[in-house]
């Protein structure tokens, strides 16, 4: 163990100083300092925006019965994900010339469309679930509601 | 897999004389750069939900307990900012979307050596956490408080039997199968750029190769590439440099001998598409001038800036056209009329277009 943790920090650890090396000796000095501002900024923009409204939801989401709660869950978290990817889409779509055949798809119908067929999937899977439960006394017990 | 495919592109534009790119499986860079994207796609949704995981770690107190518990953190920050920043400037890349000022390529290529680094040095400083994590079972397994296990004193291994945790609604199962299915939504519905097959259902890619001219994207326009007038000259010639040099005009070289070939356009962006080209074999020109398949040819485009020359070592030599034809018409100006460099397993972007000068040395 002692090992395979030395010999990972070491590659781990030339690795990253090659890499920061390269980046300050090959870009010039305002591109580095606005690739700084980046790394700042993502790291910022993630722990006191996009993970704070994840938590926020989290704890809003308390107050739904936990039956009902898990598939919420799920339908927003797998939502959200796909959405994450398609906004960028959006904002982009159309403004590229015509011969590049790029972003040339209506991302908002496309995304709504997945998020619906999200939505329905959770709603089923929920149904189902309640419709097992309710099944006369004495059937087995499913197996995935043990935790 | 990411960061070797992005390394594997990288070696495209610059390998070492002695161990040149091979020409064969052709199709060899089509599926290591459509990896290379479709995994840094699947790893946006995967990271935000792994900083979820651990985002309670971020307010532990004291902030900082010792000298070594420092370095981890900011070991971390470098992780956390440099896999957001990789992940989101790299899928911006395929939108052709640069908002920032610094040249892609090579940041892209150093920030990845940034972040294998300490995704590395991470896993290093982590081990112990690993190895407990995953001989736990699973039930039992208390790794997902984040908190080290040997610091933790509701660990199992530190306190005996303790009840699993109480999670009424979302569990560890619950999480896994709703993250795997939105990453398999995303995948599936992006890699049709890659996979032709599955460009029916793709619904979040970028490129329809169907919707290019001669059924090929382009990613830079003859418009874009200031070439309009020069391409479509009464006086365009060919030019061949070597030992015996000679010019070419396109009567000409349209009269030689052509071949025609199955070869991918695969691009740097991760989309491909599969074509027929037909065109001149780069070796005849070759020969012509004095080289043989030792040689090295390097081809000039008219474009006055950006990506407007390529070299072509090794087997690329003896496997490359200049092509005429793309699936069975005369090509197109966005497709670099009067002829174009093509050649296997290569990125789209080294496959030179509207030709004017080919030195052979």
């Amino acid at each position: 163990m002692r090992n395979y943790r030395i010999a990972l920090g070491v590659a781990g650890g030339l690795l990253l100083t090659f890499g920061v090396f390269r980046l300050v000796t090959e870009l010039d000095a305002g591109d580095l300092l606005v690739l700084l501002v980046w790394l700042i900024a993502a790291v910022a923009l993630h722990d006191g925006l996009i993970a704070p409204i994840t938590v926020g939801t989290g704890i809003a989401l308390a107050a739904v019965p936990p039956r009902g709660r898990r598939y919420l869950q799920g339908a927003l978290l797998a939502g959200a994900l796909i959405t994450v990817i398609a906004i960028p889409l959006i904002g982009r779509q159309g403004t590229q010339p015509e011969s590049k055949a790029i972003l040339l798809r209506d991302y908002a119908a496309n995304l709504a469309l997945l998020l619906g067929m999200t939505a329905a999937l959770a709603l089923a899977l929920y149904a189902l679930r309640v419709l097992r439960e309710q099944e006369p006394a004495g059937a087995p017990p499913v197996e995935d509601e043990a935790n | 897999m990411c960061f070797v495919t992005g390394m594997l592109s990288h070696y495209q534009y610059q390998p070492w004389s002695w161990l040149p790119v091979p020409a064969s499986p052709v199709q060899a860079y089509r599926v290591t750069q459509g990896l290379h994207v479709a995994t840094g796609v699947a790893a946006i949704p995967l990271l935000l939900v792994k900083l979820w995981s651990v985002y309670p770690n971020l307010f532990r107190w004291p902030p900082i307990r010792s000298m070594k518990h420092a370095l981890e953190r900011l070991s971390v920050f470098v992780l956390v900012a440099s896999a957001l920043v990789q992940l989101t400037t790299g899928f911006l890349n395929t939108l052709n979307w640069y908002p920032w000022p610094w040249s892609f390529p090579s940041t892209h290529r150093y920030l990845g050596y940034v972040l294998i680094g300490s995704v590395l040095l991470h896993i290093a400083l982590k081990l112990p956490d690993i190895k407990y994590g995953l001989q736990a079972r699973l039930g039992d397994a208390d790794v997902l408080t984040e908190v080290p296990w040997n610091e933790n004193p509701l660990a199992h291994s530190n306190a005996g039997t303790v009840p699993p945790p109480v999670m009424p609604a979302m569990d560890r199962r619950g999480l896994f199968v709703a993250v795997g299915s939105g990453i398999g939504v995303i995948v599936l519905t992006t890699i049709g750029q890659t996979v032709t097959p599955l460009a029916r259902i793709g619904l979040l890619a970028t490129r329809e190769a169907s919707k290019g001219p001669q059924g090929v994207p382009v990613n830079k326009t003859a418009m874009s590439a200031q070439v309009l007038t020069l391409a479509t000259a009464e006086d365009w010639r060919l030019d061949v440099t070597g030992p015996t040099p000679f010019t070419l005009t396109l009567e000409e070289l349209e009269s030689m001998r052509s071949v025609s070939e199955h070869f991918p356009l695969s691009c740097v962006e991760g989309w491909s598409v599969g074509a027929e080209w037909r065109g001149i074999p780069v070796i005849d020109l070759v020969r012509r001038a004095g080289g043989d398949t030792s040689s090295s040819v390097e081809v000039f485009s008219l474009q006055p800036n950006g990506y407007n020359h390529s070299m072509l070592v090794g087997p690329h030599v003896g496997a490359a056209l200049i092509a005429t034809h793309l699936n069975g018409e005369r090509i197109n100006l966005d497709h670099g009329y009067p002829v174009r460099l093509i050649a296997p397993n290569r990125p789209g972007v080294l496959n030179t277009k509207w030709l004017h000068r080919i030195e052979v040395t």
